[in-house]
Protein backbone atom coordinates (compact mmCIF):
# COMPACT_ATOMS: atom_id res chain seq x y z
CA UNK A 1 0.00 0.00 0.00
CA UNK A 2 1.62 3.49 -1.11
CA UNK A 3 1.98 6.10 1.62
CA UNK A 4 0.14 8.74 -0.21
CA UNK A 5 -3.06 6.36 -0.39
CA UNK A 6 -2.98 5.99 3.18
CA UNK A 7 -1.98 9.63 4.14
CA UNK A 8 -5.27 10.55 1.67
CA UNK A 9 -7.60 8.19 3.64
CA UNK A 10 -6.69 9.54 6.97
CA UNK A 11 -6.55 13.05 5.64
CA UNK A 12 -10.38 12.47 4.77
CA UNK A 13 -11.31 10.72 7.83
CA UNK A 14 -13.49 13.65 9.50
CA UNK A 15 -15.07 14.59 6.53
CA UNK A 16 -16.45 10.50 5.79
CA UNK A 17 -17.18 10.75 9.70
CA UNK A 18 -19.61 14.04 9.26
CA UNK A 19 -20.95 12.25 5.52
CA UNK A 20 -21.18 8.83 7.93
CA UNK A 21 -23.21 10.70 10.62
CA UNK A 22 -25.62 12.54 8.13
CA UNK A 23 -26.28 9.17 6.80
CA UNK A 24 -26.91 7.13 9.58
CA UNK A 25 -27.77 9.55 12.52
CA UNK A 26 -25.58 7.89 14.75
CA UNK A 27 -22.20 8.43 15.99
CA UNK A 28 -21.43 5.03 16.60
CA UNK A 29 -22.75 3.18 13.38
CA UNK A 30 -21.30 6.02 11.65
CA UNK A 31 -17.76 5.17 12.87
CA UNK A 32 -18.26 1.98 12.56
CA UNK A 33 -19.18 2.44 8.70
CA UNK A 34 -16.46 4.53 8.31
CA UNK A 35 -14.16 1.53 9.15
CA UNK A 36 -15.81 -0.63 7.06
CA UNK A 37 -15.45 1.80 4.11
CA UNK A 38 -11.44 2.04 5.10
CA UNK A 39 -11.04 -1.76 4.85
CA UNK A 40 -12.71 -1.93 1.76
CA UNK A 41 -11.01 1.16 0.50
CA UNK A 42 -7.32 -0.51 1.22
CA UNK A 43 -8.70 -3.74 -0.57
CA UNK A 44 -9.55 -1.91 -3.40
CA UNK A 45 -6.82 0.62 -3.60
CA UNK A 46 -5.88 -0.66 -7.27
CA UNK A 47 -8.94 0.56 -8.77
CA UNK A 48 -8.71 4.00 -7.12
CA UNK A 49 -7.58 6.95 -10.38
CA UNK A 50 -4.91 8.63 -9.80
CA UNK A 51 -5.72 12.23 -10.77
CA UNK A 52 -9.94 12.14 -9.67
CA UNK A 53 -11.36 13.21 -6.75
CA UNK A 54 -10.39 10.84 -3.50
CA UNK A 55 -13.59 12.16 -1.69
CA UNK A 56 -15.35 11.09 -3.62
CA UNK A 57 -14.33 7.76 -4.25
CA UNK A 58 -14.72 7.27 -0.74
CA UNK A 59 -17.78 9.14 -0.46
CA UNK A 60 -18.98 6.43 -2.72
CA UNK A 61 -17.86 3.71 -0.75
CA UNK A 62 -19.33 4.68 2.41
CA UNK A 63 -22.48 4.77 0.77
CA UNK A 64 -22.02 1.22 -1.09
CA UNK A 65 -21.35 -0.10 2.68
CA UNK A 66 -24.41 1.61 4.26
CA UNK A 67 -26.76 0.27 1.54
CA UNK A 68 -25.07 -2.92 2.05
CA UNK A 69 -25.66 -2.27 5.63
CA UNK A 70 -29.33 -1.46 5.09
CA UNK A 71 -29.83 -4.05 3.02
CA UNK A 72 -28.52 -7.17 5.38
CA UNK A 73 -30.27 -5.28 8.93
CA UNK A 74 -32.77 -3.28 9.88
CA UNK A 75 -30.63 -0.10 11.14
CA UNK A 76 -32.11 0.55 14.67
CA UNK A 77 -30.88 4.04 15.83
CA UNK A 78 -29.68 2.95 19.34
CA UNK A 79 -27.80 6.37 20.33
CA UNK A 80 -29.01 9.66 20.93
CA UNK A 81 -27.25 12.25 19.38
CA UNK A 82 -27.49 14.32 22.56
CA UNK A 83 -24.40 12.88 23.75
CA UNK A 84 -22.56 13.74 20.71
CA UNK A 85 -23.52 17.17 19.90
CA UNK A 86 -22.39 17.64 24.05
CA UNK A 87 -24.71 20.34 25.13
CA UNK A 88 -23.40 21.71 28.13
CA UNK A 89 -25.77 23.52 30.70
CA UNK A 90 -23.33 26.15 31.36
CA UNK A 91 -23.07 27.32 27.91
CA UNK A 92 -24.59 30.64 26.88
CA UNK A 93 -28.44 30.59 26.33
CA UNK A 94 -27.34 31.69 22.78
CA UNK A 95 -25.35 28.86 22.35
CA UNK A 96 -27.61 26.41 23.62
CA UNK A 97 -30.49 27.87 21.68
CA UNK A 98 -28.16 27.16 18.21
CA UNK A 99 -27.42 23.55 19.59
CA UNK A 100 -31.39 23.27 19.63
CA UNK A 101 -31.79 24.35 16.40
CA UNK A 102 -29.07 22.34 14.83
CA UNK A 103 -30.27 19.45 16.42
CA UNK A 104 -33.81 19.81 15.23
CA UNK A 105 -32.05 20.04 11.75
CA UNK A 106 -30.64 17.05 12.30
CA UNK A 107 -34.04 15.41 13.25
CA UNK A 108 -35.70 16.87 10.49
CA UNK A 109 -32.54 15.44 8.16
CA UNK A 110 -33.37 11.92 9.81
CA UNK A 111 -36.95 11.37 8.93
CA UNK A 112 -35.47 12.29 4.98
CA UNK A 113 -35.78 9.24 2.68
CA UNK A 114 -32.72 7.57 2.45
CA UNK A 115 -32.18 8.98 -1.57
CA UNK A 116 -32.93 12.39 -0.45
CA UNK A 117 -30.52 12.53 2.47
CA UNK A 118 -27.47 11.07 0.63
CA UNK A 119 -28.06 13.80 -2.11
CA UNK A 120 -28.41 16.31 0.75
CA UNK A 121 -25.28 15.40 2.34
CA UNK A 122 -23.32 15.17 -1.07
CA UNK A 123 -24.28 18.82 -2.40
CA UNK A 124 -25.14 20.89 0.64
CA UNK A 125 -22.71 18.97 3.18
CA UNK A 126 -19.90 17.98 1.33
CA UNK A 127 -19.80 20.63 -1.54
CA UNK A 128 -19.88 18.54 -4.30
CA UNK A 129 -21.22 19.42 -7.89
CA UNK A 130 -24.58 17.63 -8.85
CA UNK A 131 -22.36 16.22 -11.52
CA UNK A 132 -19.53 14.68 -8.69
CA UNK A 133 -22.64 13.40 -6.21
CA UNK A 134 -24.65 11.89 -9.51
CA UNK A 135 -21.10 9.63 -10.39
CA UNK A 136 -20.94 9.00 -6.12
CA UNK A 137 -24.69 7.81 -5.98
CA UNK A 138 -24.65 5.94 -9.56
CA UNK A 139 -27.37 8.11 -10.60
CA UNK A 140 -28.24 10.66 -13.51
CA UNK A 141 -27.82 14.13 -12.52
CA UNK A 142 -31.27 14.92 -13.14
CA UNK A 143 -32.23 12.25 -9.98
CA UNK A 144 -29.79 13.91 -8.04
CA UNK A 145 -31.23 17.38 -8.83
CA UNK A 146 -34.90 16.47 -8.22
CA UNK A 147 -34.14 14.38 -4.90
CA UNK A 148 -32.26 17.64 -3.54
CA UNK A 149 -34.81 19.68 -4.32
CA UNK A 150 -37.46 17.31 -2.98
CA UNK A 151 -34.99 17.08 -0.10
CA UNK A 152 -34.43 20.98 0.60
CA UNK A 153 -38.43 21.48 0.11
CA UNK A 154 -39.60 18.96 2.78
CA UNK A 155 -36.66 20.82 5.00
CA UNK A 156 -37.86 23.90 4.85
CA UNK A 157 -41.47 22.86 5.63
CA UNK A 158 -40.07 21.05 8.78
CA UNK A 159 -37.68 23.56 9.76
CA UNK A 160 -40.71 26.42 9.00
CA UNK A 161 -40.55 26.88 13.31
CA UNK A 162 -38.05 28.14 15.63
CA UNK A 163 -34.56 26.84 13.51
CA UNK A 164 -35.12 28.21 10.28
CA UNK A 165 -36.59 31.52 12.14
CA UNK A 166 -33.29 31.77 14.33
CA UNK A 167 -31.08 31.37 11.43
CA UNK A 168 -32.59 33.83 8.97
CA UNK A 169 -32.90 36.49 12.57
CA UNK A 170 -28.98 35.52 12.94
CA UNK A 171 -28.52 35.89 8.93
CA UNK A 172 -30.19 39.70 9.29
CA UNK A 173 -28.57 40.92 12.46
CA UNK A 174 -24.95 40.01 10.61
CA UNK B 1 -43.02 35.62 -16.28
CA UNK B 2 -42.80 32.27 -15.73
CA UNK B 3 -41.81 31.31 -11.91
CA UNK B 4 -38.87 28.65 -11.72
CA UNK B 5 -39.10 25.84 -10.28
CA UNK B 6 -37.95 24.51 -6.79
CA UNK B 7 -35.65 21.63 -8.74
CA UNK B 8 -34.66 24.88 -11.13
CA UNK B 9 -34.43 27.79 -8.12
CA UNK B 10 -32.13 25.30 -5.71
CA UNK B 11 -29.82 24.41 -9.23
CA UNK B 12 -29.56 28.40 -9.31
CA UNK B 13 -28.83 28.68 -5.65
CA UNK B 14 -26.39 25.53 -6.04
CA UNK B 15 -24.59 27.75 -8.54
CA UNK B 16 -25.48 24.61 -11.56
CA UNK B 17 -27.18 26.41 -14.26
CA UNK B 18 -26.33 27.31 -17.15
CA UNK B 19 -25.72 31.03 -18.25
CA UNK B 20 -28.96 31.49 -19.69
CA UNK B 21 -31.00 29.71 -17.22
CA UNK B 22 -29.27 31.55 -14.71
CA UNK B 23 -30.16 34.80 -16.20
CA UNK B 24 -33.63 33.57 -16.71
CA UNK B 25 -33.76 32.92 -12.16
CA UNK B 26 -32.28 36.30 -12.02
CA UNK B 27 -34.70 38.01 -13.69
CA UNK B 28 -37.91 35.94 -12.27
CA UNK B 29 -36.64 36.70 -8.57
CA UNK B 30 -36.09 40.75 -9.36
CA UNK B 31 -39.73 40.93 -9.93
CA UNK B 32 -41.03 38.42 -7.96
CA UNK B 33 -40.61 39.38 -3.79
CA UNK B 34 -42.28 36.38 -2.89
CA UNK B 35 -39.78 34.22 -4.74
CA UNK B 36 -36.81 36.09 -3.00
CA UNK B 37 -38.05 35.11 0.24
CA UNK B 38 -38.24 31.81 -0.59
CA UNK B 39 -35.21 31.79 -2.03
CA UNK B 40 -33.27 33.03 1.40
CA UNK B 41 -35.35 30.78 3.56
CA UNK B 42 -33.58 27.80 0.98
CA UNK B 43 -30.26 29.61 1.79
CA UNK B 44 -30.79 29.61 5.12
CA UNK B 45 -31.71 25.89 5.33
CA UNK B 46 -28.60 24.94 3.67
CA UNK B 47 -26.33 26.87 5.88
CA UNK B 48 -28.28 25.25 8.85
CA UNK B 49 -27.97 21.92 7.16
CA UNK B 50 -24.12 22.38 6.93
CA UNK B 51 -23.77 23.77 10.42
CA UNK B 52 -25.83 21.17 11.72
CA UNK B 53 -23.02 18.78 10.99
CA UNK B 54 -19.79 20.85 11.31
CA UNK B 55 -19.14 20.12 14.38
CA UNK B 56 -18.02 16.24 13.84
CA UNK B 57 -15.23 17.82 11.44
CA UNK B 58 -13.97 19.27 14.73
CA UNK B 59 -13.96 15.86 16.80
CA UNK B 60 -10.59 14.10 17.39
CA UNK B 61 -10.70 10.85 15.27
CA UNK B 62 -10.95 8.05 16.91
CA UNK B 63 -7.73 5.66 17.15
CA UNK B 64 -9.62 2.91 15.70
CA UNK B 65 -9.95 4.55 12.35
CA UNK B 66 -6.77 6.10 11.70
CA UNK B 67 -5.40 2.64 12.37
CA UNK B 68 -8.03 1.03 9.88
CA UNK B 69 -7.09 4.01 7.22
CA UNK B 70 -3.61 3.43 7.80
CA UNK B 71 -3.63 -0.67 7.98
CA UNK B 72 -1.68 -2.93 10.43
CA UNK B 73 1.27 -0.31 8.86
CA UNK B 74 -0.02 2.23 10.40
CA UNK B 75 -0.40 0.68 13.94
CA UNK B 76 2.99 -0.31 14.38
CA UNK B 77 4.31 3.05 12.87
CA UNK B 78 2.44 4.55 16.03
CA UNK B 79 3.55 2.58 18.30
CA UNK B 80 6.70 3.16 17.44
CA UNK B 81 6.61 6.65 17.05
CA UNK B 82 5.22 6.47 20.69
CA UNK B 83 8.25 4.43 22.18
CA UNK B 84 10.83 7.24 19.70
CA UNK B 85 9.27 10.02 21.70
CA UNK B 86 9.14 8.69 25.14
CA UNK B 87 13.10 8.34 24.29
CA UNK B 88 13.38 11.83 23.23
CA UNK B 89 11.08 12.58 25.99
CA UNK B 90 13.60 11.25 28.51
CA UNK B 91 16.50 12.22 26.80
CA UNK B 92 15.11 15.96 27.04
CA UNK B 93 13.99 15.54 30.74
CA UNK B 94 17.53 15.63 31.97
CA UNK B 95 18.92 18.62 30.21
CA UNK B 96 19.78 21.17 32.67
CA UNK B 97 18.55 24.18 30.68
CA UNK B 98 14.95 23.63 30.95
CA UNK B 99 15.01 25.31 34.35
CA UNK B 100 16.49 28.42 33.11
CA UNK B 101 13.80 28.45 30.49
CA UNK B 102 12.61 31.71 31.84
CA UNK B 103 15.62 33.37 32.23
CA UNK B 104 16.88 32.43 28.74
CA UNK B 105 14.13 33.85 27.40
CA UNK B 106 13.98 36.79 29.94
CA UNK B 107 17.48 37.47 28.17
CA UNK B 108 16.56 37.08 25.15
CA UNK B 109 13.84 39.42 24.46
CA UNK B 110 11.39 37.23 25.11
CA UNK B 111 8.96 36.50 28.24
CA UNK B 112 6.19 34.63 27.57
CA UNK B 113 3.54 33.32 30.01
CA UNK B 114 0.34 32.09 31.31
CA UNK B 115 -0.35 30.93 27.83
CA UNK B 116 -0.18 34.92 26.27
CA UNK B 117 2.89 35.97 24.63
CA UNK B 118 4.70 39.18 25.90
CA UNK B 119 7.30 40.49 23.91
CA UNK B 120 9.97 43.40 25.03
CA UNK B 121 12.25 44.37 22.52
CA UNK B 122 14.57 47.72 22.22
CA UNK B 123 14.23 48.17 18.74
CA UNK B 124 11.54 46.06 17.20
CA UNK B 125 9.40 47.32 19.82
CA UNK B 126 6.30 48.64 17.38
CA UNK B 127 6.49 45.48 15.27
CA UNK B 128 6.98 42.92 18.56
CA UNK B 129 3.75 44.69 20.07
CA UNK B 130 1.90 44.40 16.95
CA UNK B 131 3.02 39.90 17.00
CA UNK B 132 2.43 39.88 20.69
CA UNK B 133 -1.28 41.10 19.51
CA UNK B 134 -1.48 38.52 17.10
CA UNK B 135 -0.40 35.81 19.79
CA UNK B 136 -2.85 37.34 22.43
CA UNK B 137 -5.85 37.38 19.91
CA UNK B 138 -4.91 33.81 18.76
CA UNK B 139 -4.14 32.40 22.70
CA UNK B 140 -6.74 31.66 25.27
CA UNK B 141 -6.62 28.95 28.36
CA UNK B 142 -6.15 26.31 25.54
CA UNK B 143 -2.84 24.84 25.21
CA UNK B 144 -3.54 24.73 21.02
CA UNK B 145 -4.93 27.82 21.14
CA UNK B 146 -1.43 28.87 22.41
CA UNK B 147 1.07 26.89 20.71
CA UNK B 148 -1.42 28.11 17.02
CA UNK B 149 -0.99 31.73 18.41
CA UNK B 150 2.69 31.46 18.36
CA UNK B 151 3.19 29.67 15.38
CA UNK B 152 1.45 32.23 14.07
CA UNK B 153 3.86 34.71 15.30
CA UNK B 154 7.31 33.09 13.98
CA UNK B 155 5.52 32.56 10.51
CA UNK B 156 4.84 36.85 11.04
CA UNK B 157 8.20 37.39 11.84
CA UNK B 158 9.78 35.58 9.27
CA UNK B 159 12.80 33.23 9.28
CA UNK B 160 15.39 36.29 9.57
CA UNK B 161 14.02 37.78 12.69
CA UNK B 162 16.73 36.36 14.80
CA UNK B 163 15.81 38.58 18.09
CA UNK B 164 12.62 35.52 18.08
CA UNK B 165 15.59 32.70 17.79
CA UNK B 166 16.74 31.59 21.28
CA UNK B 167 18.57 28.84 19.29
CA UNK B 168 19.76 29.50 15.78
CA UNK B 169 19.81 26.95 13.41
CA UNK B 170 23.41 27.09 13.43
CA UNK B 171 23.69 26.67 17.20
CA UNK B 172 22.95 23.41 17.59
CA UNK B 173 25.91 22.24 16.64
CA UNK B 174 28.44 20.00 19.19
CA UNK B 175 29.90 23.14 20.03
CA UNK B 176 26.81 24.71 21.34
CA UNK B 177 26.39 21.21 23.21
CA UNK B 178 29.91 21.63 24.63
CA UNK B 179 29.14 25.33 25.68
CA UNK B 180 26.29 23.80 27.64
CA UNK B 181 23.82 25.88 25.35
CA UNK B 182 22.17 22.84 24.33
CA UNK B 183 21.90 18.89 25.84
CA UNK B 184 25.10 16.68 24.74
CA UNK B 185 22.17 14.54 23.64
CA UNK B 186 20.20 17.04 21.56
CA UNK B 187 18.91 16.04 18.80
CA UNK B 188 16.75 18.21 16.35
CA UNK B 189 14.35 16.24 13.86
CA UNK B 190 15.61 16.05 9.76
CA UNK B 191 13.20 17.17 8.17
CA UNK B 192 15.62 18.01 4.67
CA UNK B 193 13.86 15.55 2.89
CA UNK B 194 10.58 16.97 3.29
CA UNK B 195 12.37 20.46 1.76
CA UNK B 196 12.10 21.56 5.55
CA UNK B 197 14.74 23.39 6.87
CA UNK B 198 15.68 24.52 10.07
CA UNK B 199 15.38 28.05 11.04
CA UNK B 200 15.88 28.00 14.79
CA UNK B 201 13.93 26.71 18.17
CA UNK B 202 12.22 29.55 20.58
CA UNK B 203 12.17 28.19 24.54
CA UNK B 204 8.93 29.26 25.89
CA UNK B 205 6.92 28.77 28.83
CA UNK B 206 3.02 27.85 27.70
CA UNK B 207 0.30 27.73 30.06
CA UNK B 208 2.98 27.94 32.69
CA UNK B 209 5.55 25.05 31.67
CA UNK B 210 8.06 25.10 29.61
CA UNK B 211 8.29 24.44 25.87
CA UNK B 212 10.16 24.14 22.86
CA UNK B 213 9.35 25.26 19.71
CA UNK B 214 11.30 23.95 16.29
CA UNK B 215 10.73 26.40 13.15
CA UNK B 216 10.90 24.76 9.59
CA UNK B 217 10.38 26.74 6.78
CA UNK B 218 10.23 25.53 2.90
CA UNK B 219 9.53 27.53 -0.64
CA UNK B 220 6.50 24.77 -0.58
CA UNK B 221 3.77 26.61 -0.13
CA UNK B 222 1.63 23.18 0.31
CA UNK B 223 3.99 22.22 3.27
CA UNK B 224 4.99 25.13 5.35
CA UNK B 225 6.11 26.70 7.31
CA UNK B 226 5.79 24.48 10.30
CA UNK B 227 6.44 24.31 13.51
CA UNK B 228 6.83 21.39 16.16
CA UNK B 229 6.42 22.02 19.88
CA UNK B 230 7.70 19.77 22.63
CA UNK B 231 6.55 21.10 26.50
CA UNK B 232 5.80 19.46 29.72
CA UNK B 233 2.10 18.18 30.21
CA UNK B 234 0.53 16.97 33.13
CA UNK B 235 -2.34 15.65 31.67
CA UNK B 236 -2.82 11.93 31.15
CA UNK B 237 -1.53 10.40 27.65
CA UNK B 238 -3.34 10.81 24.60
CA UNK B 239 -3.34 9.38 21.06
CA UNK B 240 -2.06 11.45 17.91
CA UNK B 241 -5.14 13.81 17.49
CA UNK B 242 -6.33 16.50 14.75
CA UNK B 243 -7.79 19.25 15.39
CA UNK B 244 -7.45 23.02 13.75
CA UNK B 245 -7.44 26.09 14.88
CA UNK B 246 -8.06 28.86 12.11
CA UNK B 247 -6.41 28.38 8.97
CA UNK B 248 -3.97 25.90 11.13
CA UNK B 249 -4.40 22.26 11.33
CA UNK B 250 -2.61 20.90 13.81
CA UNK B 251 -1.58 17.19 14.98
CA UNK B 252 -0.95 17.07 18.40
CA UNK B 253 -0.46 13.87 21.32
CA UNK B 254 0.95 13.50 24.58
CA UNK B 255 3.32 11.27 26.68
CA UNK B 256 4.29 10.47 29.73
CA UNK B 257 4.16 13.64 31.05
CA UNK B 258 5.19 15.85 27.29
CA UNK B 259 3.01 17.66 25.04
CA UNK B 260 4.00 17.27 21.63
CA UNK B 261 2.40 19.32 18.60
CA UNK B 262 2.90 19.65 14.69
CA UNK B 263 1.46 23.17 13.45
CA UNK B 264 1.32 24.36 10.13
CA UNK B 265 -1.60 24.93 7.29
CA UNK B 266 -0.45 21.74 5.12
CA UNK B 267 -2.98 19.47 5.20
CA UNK B 268 -3.55 16.35 7.82
CA UNK B 269 -1.91 13.67 5.23
CA UNK B 270 1.52 15.83 5.38
CA UNK B 271 1.62 16.59 9.16
CA UNK B 272 0.87 12.45 9.48
CA UNK B 273 3.46 11.75 7.14
CA UNK B 274 6.25 14.18 8.92
CA UNK B 275 4.81 12.67 12.11
CA UNK B 276 6.12 9.77 11.08
CA UNK B 277 9.15 10.60 9.92
CA UNK B 278 9.78 12.86 13.21
CA UNK B 279 9.40 9.19 15.68
CA UNK B 280 11.35 7.11 12.60
CA UNK B 281 14.27 9.62 13.13
CA UNK B 282 13.76 9.69 17.00
CA UNK B 283 13.67 5.96 17.60
CA UNK B 284 16.65 5.74 15.41
CA UNK B 285 18.70 7.67 17.83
Amino acid sequence: MSAPFNDQLVAVLPRLRRFARGLTGSAVEADDLVQAACERALARAHQFQPGTRFDSWMFRIVQTVWIDQLRAREIRRTESEDEALGTGTDEPTRRVEARMALREVQAAMAVLPAEQRLALLLVTVEGLSYREAAEVAAVPVGTIMSRLARARVALLAKLGGGALRGSTEDAKAE
Amino acid sequence: MQRPSDETLIAYLDGELDEPDTLEVIRALACDERLQAHAERLNASARLIRAAYDDVLREPVPDRLIAAARGDRGLSALQRALAGLARWRLALGERPWWIGVPVAAALAGLVVGGGLGFIAGTEQTASLTAQQDLVTAGAGTNWLDSIAGYHKLFVKAGANDRALMDVPADATGDAARKAGQLPADFRLPNLKPWSLEFQGARLLVIDGRPATQLFYTTDNKNLGPLTFVEAESSKSDLAPTFDRREDLNILYWRHHGHAYALVGTTDIGYLWNIYNDIAWQLDAI
